[in-house]
């Protein structure tokens, strides 16, 4: 079931938030042992939420199509009261004093939140193989990582925990958790949903955004989320907007996407983007400014941003897991020229990427050019040459988050046994039209 | 070639010599990846550290 049909049986007392909230929970524990998708897990609070929201609903205040719907929050989601540990030894028993302002905005649509989910320490990676919490594992094959690091959030969605999660994204960290635990993830424009009582990993880079069973549900939360908050600096004024564009010229990259890509990947995008000629888009050839080289951009700012966020606890190296560690070693040797360039170029990079959608009103790729690796794994090879495991899951979808697009990673029909996910990005604030054609593909 | 241990030395940061062993490969690919981009840079690009919406817009 998905929110747009619990939200009808909902209203049509099939099913009360307390029945639904109690079929959460009882997923929840069957599956936490195997799959280790939560940290916190607040079972008297969405009780009593579901509760307030059946009591509602029958005196006849509807707060809307999330009202009575359990969800999780990625746990870098500020929550009053709340432990909120950030994956991190270091702030394992830290409780805020203010809610972020997504948890505020889905209180307010009235959604039941099921608990903390889990995620790589400090939202800095992507196996989810967490030191302190231990491995997250994928529902389709525990013995893989779920991807992150949005690991968590990924994995309660597709093993039918809750009905949808939220996830933040520096360089990917919703879209791959989606794509290798075969879900759907929305990666919103920059500063179209507000950071405010978010742990920031990059100032620069971080979106926050759902991941979801259907592009439709994505919609449904990204509506409730959106919009201006004077609490974040980068919080954009633009309308939020749910009527799609008409237009479906899709932008096919003849450069860089197609090169070192698993055979069972490229099969499966060559099959979606022949899926979408026959529903009527034009596909065309185009090539997009580099994402190696905004690649290279995207590490430079993400590791010298995080080490900078993180430098009053660097002295506790020990409180750190090996891999989170290494990279904020990395960060601090980076000289600050290079920090400044690296932004420098993204404005570069920012206006080249403009041009594109001169030409066309989607672009198209396979979400990460590899399926979920195994736990512990460290490299994979793929046409004959090795790559590291983080940087390979990320090579698809760094770049965007640099230049701040909006973008979709929606399941793909496959054989293979694990989860493979095309990445739909769309111009600015263009979401709708991006969840309507994912709509379009999933028919 | 970066000398990393020499500048971890020279900045007295707390990172043990072997650790900065360990990581300079990947910070020597990426100054090899990052270097030539700065060819691409006319003094008037400015840095976006929060982004410009008339940037990502292309006004």
């Amino acid at each position: 079931m998905n929110i747009a049909e619990a939200a009808a049986e909902l209203r049509s007392r099939e099913v009360s938030s307390v029945e639904l909230t109690q079929d959460s929970l009882r997923r929840i524990h069957a599956e936490q042992p195997r799959l280790n998708a939560f940290i916190t897990i607040t079972e008297e609070l969405a009780l009593a939420q579901a509760h307030r929201a059946d009591e509602e609903l029958a005196r006849g205040i509807d707060r809307g199509p999330l009202h009575g719907i359990p969800y999780a929050l990625k746990d870098v989601f500020a929550t009053k009261g709340i432990r909120t540990t950030v994956g991190s030894k270091i702030f394992t028993d830290h409780i805020p004093d203010h809610d972020s302002a997504v948890y505020e905005k889905l209180t307010e649509a009235g959604a039941v939140l099921m608990g903390k989910a889990g995620l790589q320490e400090f939202a800095y990676g992507i196996t989810c193989n967490n030191p302190h919490f231990g491995a997250i594992r994928n529902p389709h094959n525990s013995a893989c990582i779920p991807g992150g690091s949005s690991g968590g959030s990924g994995v309660a969605v597709a093993a039918d925990m809750v009905f949808f999660a939220m996830g933040s994204d520096t360089g990917g960290s919703i879209r791959i958790p989606a794509t290798f635990c075969g879900c759907v993830g929305l990666k919103p424009t920059s500063g179209r949903v507000s950071r405010y009582g978010v742990m920031p990993l990059d100032f620069s880079l971080d979106h926050m955004g759902p991941l979801t069973r259907t592009a439709h549900d994505a919609g449904l939360v990204l509506n409730a989320i959106a919009g201006f908050d004077p609490r974040d600096d980068t919080s954009s004024r633009h309308p939020v907007d749910s009527n799609p564009n008409k237009g479906l010229r899709i932008g096919v990259p003849q450069n860089f996407y197609n090169e070192r890509v698993a055979p069972e990947v490229a099969a499966a995008y060559v099959r979606a983007l022949g899926e979408a000629e026959s529903a009527g888009a034009t596909l065309i050839p185009i090539h997009v400014p580099d994402p190696a080289e905004i690649n290279a951009i995207s590490r430079v700012i993400l590791l010298c941003e995080a080490s900078a966020l993180l430098e009053p606890y660097l002295h506790r190296r020990a409180d750190f897991g090996a891999d989170v560690l290494a990279l904020l070693d990395q960060g601090r040797l980076l000289p600050a020229t290079d920090y400044i360039n690296a932004q420098r170029l993204r404005r570069v990079y920012q206006r080249e990427w403009a041009r594109v959608w001169d030409h066309v009103d989607f672009v198209l790729t396979p979400t990460s050019p590899i399926t979920a690796p195994k736990i512990g794994q460290t490299t994979v090879e793929i046409e004959g040459v090795p790559e590291d495991v983080r940087l390979a899951s990320t090579r698809f979808v760094r770049a965007i988050n640099v230049i701040g697009l909006p973008a979709l990673s929606v399941p793909l029909a496959t054989d293979s046994p694990l989860p493979i996910g095309l990445q739909i990005i769309g111009k600015p604030f263009a979401e709708a039209s991006i969840l309507a054609l994912a709509t379009v593909l999933a028919k | 070639m970066t000398n990393w241990k020499a500048l971890a030395q020279a900045r007295e940061l707390d990172i043990p010599p072997a650790a900065v062993e360990a990581i300079s490969p990947a910070l020597e690919g990426l100054e090899q990846a990052f270097r030539p981009l700065l060819a691409k840079l006319p003094f008037t690009i400015e840095p976006a550290t929060t982004l410009s919406e008339s940037a990502v817009l292309g006004e």
